[in-house]
């Protein structure tokens, strides 16, 4: 169909419309006209993704000089190339109504392997890859540097961002990674002792390059045709590569005096941790090594290495770490914690060091990104609440909203279960025994899958073991085939095959997963893949994490969010993430379960998406298992029923006609729930 | 009566039933017994009719052995020959180990076919109370020409049938019981040890190579219920474990599984993320450093089910669709070698359509689309309520409310205002009083009615008893009717017979009916039409008789 959103000609390449959707793109829109930036939250299965690019691509044919360019970022490698398959629907859909072929260009990126199509980026129209390729400082500098400011950049399934801004700035140090610097180190020195022997010419001639210094990229920084980098600090941009550094052989010395720094801070018998500052008045005080080399030491790295042509640049990953490292550290007093640990807590008996370096601002590294370009549209199915990231991001949207998926009937029951799984009482016999008869109980009411979610690995691998114990996964087998995700990728996936096989062939199977893990930030269980989902307990990071407590401190100083209420967010994005991925769609029916009577107090509750709090009532509060049960069983009954477009059509499924009527287009202005 | 074509496969002197002395026969098709210097046999059950059997325990005075029939029926051997009772047992219990599950098969099938058609058939398993159960005929009678269509069918649709999967939870049916003296007793039936076998090709395989020559059954048993391989959590300790060969081959198989990849890419963890930080790089909570050395006993058994679960539920699975895994897991080590070289990945070749569905399918808004599927039949339910609470007891919303009486009465007070009798079109006064009389009890339309009255003479309890007369009566006459024209030997004895079991049905049936329908209904003839039906049969069979003395004389 074609709308006429506020003006704009829409190609919308299905008959029918989900009154979300409609409003969607008209926040979408509003946030395009005010070139600014947007958080939007929709439920999965509302046709985010079509909704997105049908409104960005028609608004690139309406003004082709005011967005030249969509930037699409989704987080997996099956969600980038179902983007793909949907700009591929739409823009068949455009030659079928306008007649004409389209001569849009739209490139994704889905692996480093085809990492040279540099050129290429910069004629598309639209561009679908990884987040990591625009945040990810590494990689950006890369590919994305060069893109147009007046683009558009997407970050769908954003719910994360945070954490791949946080990681993408974020270096372990391991003895490994030091013996291996050692190496490179050394092939170094001798790669340059040939070349001095050879072709002195060419060290010359860097020398030269280097006391010009960075002007070209200050250049292009200041007029504007790069993405800066945030490992490139400003200053260092006008100035000349110090001299301590300048020539090839005085670098590799200067690197190996750093590299038996970093030995001697790894030889601790207890903990470390330590600001930048304190880290960079230690150095110069055991070493004399001064903070500007160390802040040009990433750059001049990569001078070397290009200078002396190696062509394999993964085999000096490790010396490109500590140089990483070096630059980062010097170049930023804040936001970034030192941590060194001599052992792993489980195991103190080990020696195994690691120099953590850990940021903890994600603002850091998406700063270039809110800076170069004109709209930014973070959108998930979880942003809840919405006012949270643009806190930790640090950035001012002009839009902020939250879409619910509108049903005729409820296709989802919510259930709150009253059982208490708090961390001191979580491993407690009658806690894990209620968990099973729950899961048992279920087992023996939902048809085909039952995906179950427990909050850490380990918390899993204690209750399978009890379950089996206490007879539990014997009966529940009774039922349904059991399935256990595994730290082994390989291994969940094969697991994951047979389940689906499981629930297919009718026999029924039950998958039990972990919060934060891959199966939950990943893969869909939809329709019958997925009756139940169950999430046992409150999915709370591990706390006892010395980097975790330095990012909490920090928001507390820096964005004055308070602890508990972070815990509380990331706790409840990593639940709602679980139990949505039942839920894929208006057609999808399933129940979703919070095993954890903690879920029904208001700072949690509140704390969900929309689209899942809608469905909370007085009904489904504190529920006994056999509540649930009564409740699951009338549930599924109803869902039972033949779902049909007509009951739908008018109220949750729009058509042309309807959509354009006075009346709904009021109902829909209020769907977007404004913050 | 043996015939001399039967091969005798043991024999067994001095055994004991019902407390006379004789010889116990194992044939190839039956164990027979008979008394002590008879030429015949008074016990002999066909393997296929013997549910299972039972052996006095170990230590008991008298060494006995017990054969159950599908029947319920049970028939105890004693061995009572001083030297050698418990060998002879022994050697008899073993043999019957072997020869019973061959014909269990086509037992059970059978057996599950009957029990199926009583089931579904309750006149049917009514008749099979009264004419079996009470012993007017046989059983083999019984079923003799209802099993027909059973065995006649074509041979590839009984072959095509489907395989019935394993049940997930068959080793939680083993439930492990004290013995009272410190030892654990399992059950093991036939079933089990099929779903063992299907499930864990590898353990068939040791059962082969081990039972009998190196091992008894029962031992191989009870080292299967010991090894940590039937406990999950129990990790592999030694090496002189037989099943510890097993554990390997399952591991084996495990990784050439996980080796061979998934199909769906949707579900490939493996190729979800478009891995980007390198090492070193990122929030990297827990370091790569889960060598097994430094994992705790508690968590390595932990990993040890969590594997397990997922090898279980893999296996059953595959021993559901009998194809699959099963063959994979026995070649593992040929497909490995063809699948990690590289090159002679074919299969990723054909990758890209399959990834190409996968995705179309999750990109798809069905409701989003015009509807123009085929048009299927919903399935109208009159009250779904009902359908969703299950039933409910009758309920005041039965009676009508007093407004809509009084809504009713309004309405027919309307019609009549309005009525206008069409007097062009009525009968005449002679047709309408006939019709009247007619419609009148007693009348030429109403004879109906008279055999209500009886029906509501009789209590139900007595009808129901008449109806299941009815039924079998029918039923026997069916068989005798089927007889004629009686032109072969076996319809001859069989025409006999039938008309044995009339008599009989009519002595052990039918009279006693009569006697207690004329205690309380003295004037009622009930059985009148069954005689009459049974008098009919008889006369057809006197007329056959008279007329074979006649021609035979």
């Amino acid at each position: 169909m074609k709308l006429n959103i506020e003006g704009l000609l829409v190609y919308f390449p299905y008959d029918y419309i989900y009154p979300e959707q409609y409003s969607y793109m008209l926040e979408l829109k509003r946030t395009l006209d005010a070139k600014g930036h947007g958080v939007l939250e929709m439920p999965s299965g509302t046709g985010k993704t079509i909704s997105l690019l049908s409104l960005i691509v028609a608004y690139q044919r309406a003004f082709p000089l005011d967005v030249t360019k969509l930037i699409y970022c989704s987080r997996t490698v099956p969600e980038i190339e179902k983007v793909v398959e949907e700009l591929r629907k739409l823009m068949e859909f455009y030659a079928k109504e306008t007649g004409e072929r389209n001569n849009f260009l739209a490139l994704a990126l889905s692996s480093r392997k085809n990492l040279c199509i540099h050129p290429e980026i910069l004629h598309a129209n639209i561009v679908v890859y990884s987040y990591h390729y625009l945040l990810d400082p590494k990689i950006a500098d890369l590919v994305s540097k060069e893109l147009a400011k007046k683009s558009v950049v997407v970050f769908d399934e954003a719910h994360n961002i945070d954490n791949v801004c946080i990681d993408s700035m974020s270096v372990n140090i391991t003895r490994r990674t030091l013996d291996r610097c050692q190496n490179n180190v050394d092939t170094l020195q001798n790669t340059i002792q040939k070349i001095k022997e050879t072709d002195a010419a060419k060290l010359r001639e860097e020398y030269r390059r280097l006391v010009e210094g960075l002007k070209e990229a200050n250049v292009a920084r200041e007029t504007d045709i790069y993405l800066s980098n945030p490992v490139l600090p400003d200053e260092i941009l006008k100035e000349a590569v110090p001299g301590t550094i300048r020539t090839a052989e005085h670098f590799v010395g200067f690197l190996r005096r750093f590299l038996e720094y970093l030995k001697s801070r790894l030889r601790v018998h207890h903990v470390v941790q330590e600001s930048a500052p304190q880290f960079l008045k230690d150095i110069f005080d055991k070493v004399c090594i001064d903070r500007k080399p160390l802040r040009f030491c990433a750059e001049r790295l990569q001078s070397l290495l290009r200078t002396l042509e190696i062509a394999d640049i993964a085999d000096f990953s490790a010396v490109t770490l500590i140089s990483n490292f070096a630059t980062l550290v010097s170049t930023y007093s804040q936001g970034f914690t030192i941590i060194i640990e001599p052992f792993e807590d489980r195991t103190p008996t080990i020696a195994n060091p690691v120099l953590h370096f850990s940021c903890m601002d994600p603002s850091i590294a998406i700063k270039p990104v809110f800076q170069r370009f004109q709209s930014v549209i973070i959108t998930s199915g979880t942003l809840s609440p919405l006012d949270i990231y643009p806190r930790i991001l640090d950035f001012r949207p002009v839009t902020m909203a939250s879409f619910t998926m509108t049903l005729n009937t409820f296709n989802v029951c919510l259930c709150l279960v009253a059982l208490s799984s708090k961390f001191e009482t979580r491993e407690d016999f009658a806690v894990i025994r209620n968990y099973g008869n729950l899961l048992l109980e279920m087992s023996a009411v939902v048809p085909d899958g039952i995906v179950a979610f427990f909050t850490s690995y380990v918390y899993m691998e204690n209750i399978v073991a009890s379950w089996y114990e206490q007879g539990i996964l014997e009966n529940i087998q009774r039922n349904k085939l059991i399935f256990i995700e595994t730290q082994d990728a390989a291994e969940t996936s094969m697991a994951l095959e047979k389940y689906q096989e499981a629930c297919e062939n009718g026999r029924g199977a039950i998958l039990l997963s972990v919060a934060r893990g891959k199966v939950s930030e990943g893969i869909d269980f939809v329709h019958h893949f997925g009756r139940a989902v169950i999430m046992f307990g409150v999915p709370y990071v591990y706390t006892q994490s010395r980097i975790l407590k330095a990012r909490l401190e920090y928001l507390r100083d820096q964005f004055q969010i308070r602890e508990n209420d972070f815990l509380t967010f990331d706790a409840m994005r990593h639940a709602a993430q679980c139990v949505g991925r039942a839920i894929r769609g208006k057609t999808d029916y399933g129940l979703m379960i919070f095993a954890d009577k903690r879920y029904a107090r208001a700072d949690k509750r509140g704390k969900l998406p929309r689209w899942i709090q809608e469905h909370i009532n007085d009904g489904s509060l504190n529920l006994t298992v056999d509540e649930t049960v009564q409740l699951s069983k009338h549930f599924l009954r109803q869902m039972a029923q033949p779902f049909r477009q007509e009951d739908q059509l008018g109220l949750s499924l729009l058509t042309l006609e309807q959509l354009e009527s006075e009346e709904m287009l009021q109902k829909i202005t209020q769907i977007a729930h404004q913050t | 009566m043996a015939s001399l074509s039967e091969e005798v496969l043991l024999v067994v002197k001095k055994v004991r039933q019902r407390k006379q002395d004789g010889t116990l026969y194992l044939m190839a098709e039956r164990v027979a017994w008979g008394p002590e210097g008879k030429d015949r046999f008074t016990v002999s059950h066909l393997y296929a009719d013997i549910r299972c059997q039972k052996i006095s325990p170990d230590g008991k005075a008298k060494i006995q052995l017990q054969l159950v029939l599908h029947t319920g029926e049970s028939t105890t051997f004693h061995f009572a020959n001083e030297s050698s009772a418990l060998k002879d047992r022994d050697a008899t219990k073993e043999l019957l180990q072997q020869l019973l599950p061959k014909f269990k098969k086509k037992a059970n099938k059978e057996l599950e076919e009957k029990n199926r058609m009583l089931q579904e058939d309750p006149v049917l398993f009514q008749l099979y109370k009264d004419l079996v159960v009470s012993q007017v005929i046989s059983a083999e009678e019984f079923w003799a020409n209802r099993l027909g269509g059973i065995n006649n069918t074509d041979p590839a649709v009984v072959n095509n049938k489907q395989e019935v999967g394993i049940s997930g939870a068959f080793l939680a049916d083993i439930r492990p019981q004290t013995d009272g003296c410190n030892g654990l007793r399992y059950n093991l039936t036939a079933d089990i040890i099929e779903s063992i076998f299907r499930t864990y090709p590898a353990v068939k395989q040791k059962y082969s190579e081990n039972v009998p020559h190196n091992l008894t059954e029962k031992e191989f048993w009870t080292r299967f219920f010991q090894s940590h391989y039937f406990h999950r959590d129990r990790i592999n300790t030694g090496t002189q474990d037989i099943f510890s060969e097993c554990a390997k081959q399952d591991e084996k198989g495990l990784k050439s599984l996980v080796i061979q990849g998934v199909k769906n890419p949707l579900v490939d963890l493996l190729s979800l993320e478009d891995k980007t930080l390198d090492e070193g790089y990122g929030i990297c909570t827990t370091l790569p450093s889960t060598s097994n050395a430094n994992k705790t006993v508690k968590e390595s058994s932990n990993s040890a089910i969590i594997k397990r679960f997922n090898h279980h539920s893999a296996m059953v699975l595959a021993a559901g669709s009998r194809k699959g895994v099963f063959t994979s897991l026995l070649t593992a080590s040929s497909s490995e070698t063809s699948s990690t070289d590289g090159n002679s990945r074919d299969s990723d070749f054909f990758q890209p359509p399959v990834k190409k569905v996968k995705l179309q399918e999750a990109i798809e808004y069905e409701d989003l689309q015009r509807e123009n599927r085929p048009k299927t039949v919903a399935l109208n339910l009159k009250k779904s309520d009902r359908y969703a609470h299950g039933p409910v007891p009758l309920q005041s919303q039965h009676y009508t409310t007093s407004q809509d009486i009084i809504n009713s009465v309004n309405y027919i007070r309307h019609e009549m205002m309005n009525y206008k009798p069409n007097l062009t079109e009525v009968l005449s006064s002679t047709a309408a009083s006939s019709a009247i009389a007619a419609l009148s009890p007693g009348g030429v339309l109403m004879q109906a009615g008279a055999q209500q009255a009886i029906n509501q003479m009789v209590p139900t309890e007595v009808q129901g008893e008449l109806k299941h007369l009815y039924v079998a009566a029918g039923e026997l006459l069916r068989h005798f009717w089927s007889c004629f024209p009686v032109n072969t030997p076996f319809l001859e004895e069989k025409v006999m017979k039938m008309k044995s079991n009339l008599e009989r049905f009519q002595v052990t049936k039918l009279c006693p009916f009569q006697e207690k329908i004329q205690r309380q209904y003295l004037s009622t003839n009930l059985t009148g039409h069954l005689e009459e039906m049974l008098q009919t049969a008889y006369s057809k069979f006197h007329i056959w008789q008279t007329r074979r003395m006649m021609r035979k004389t």
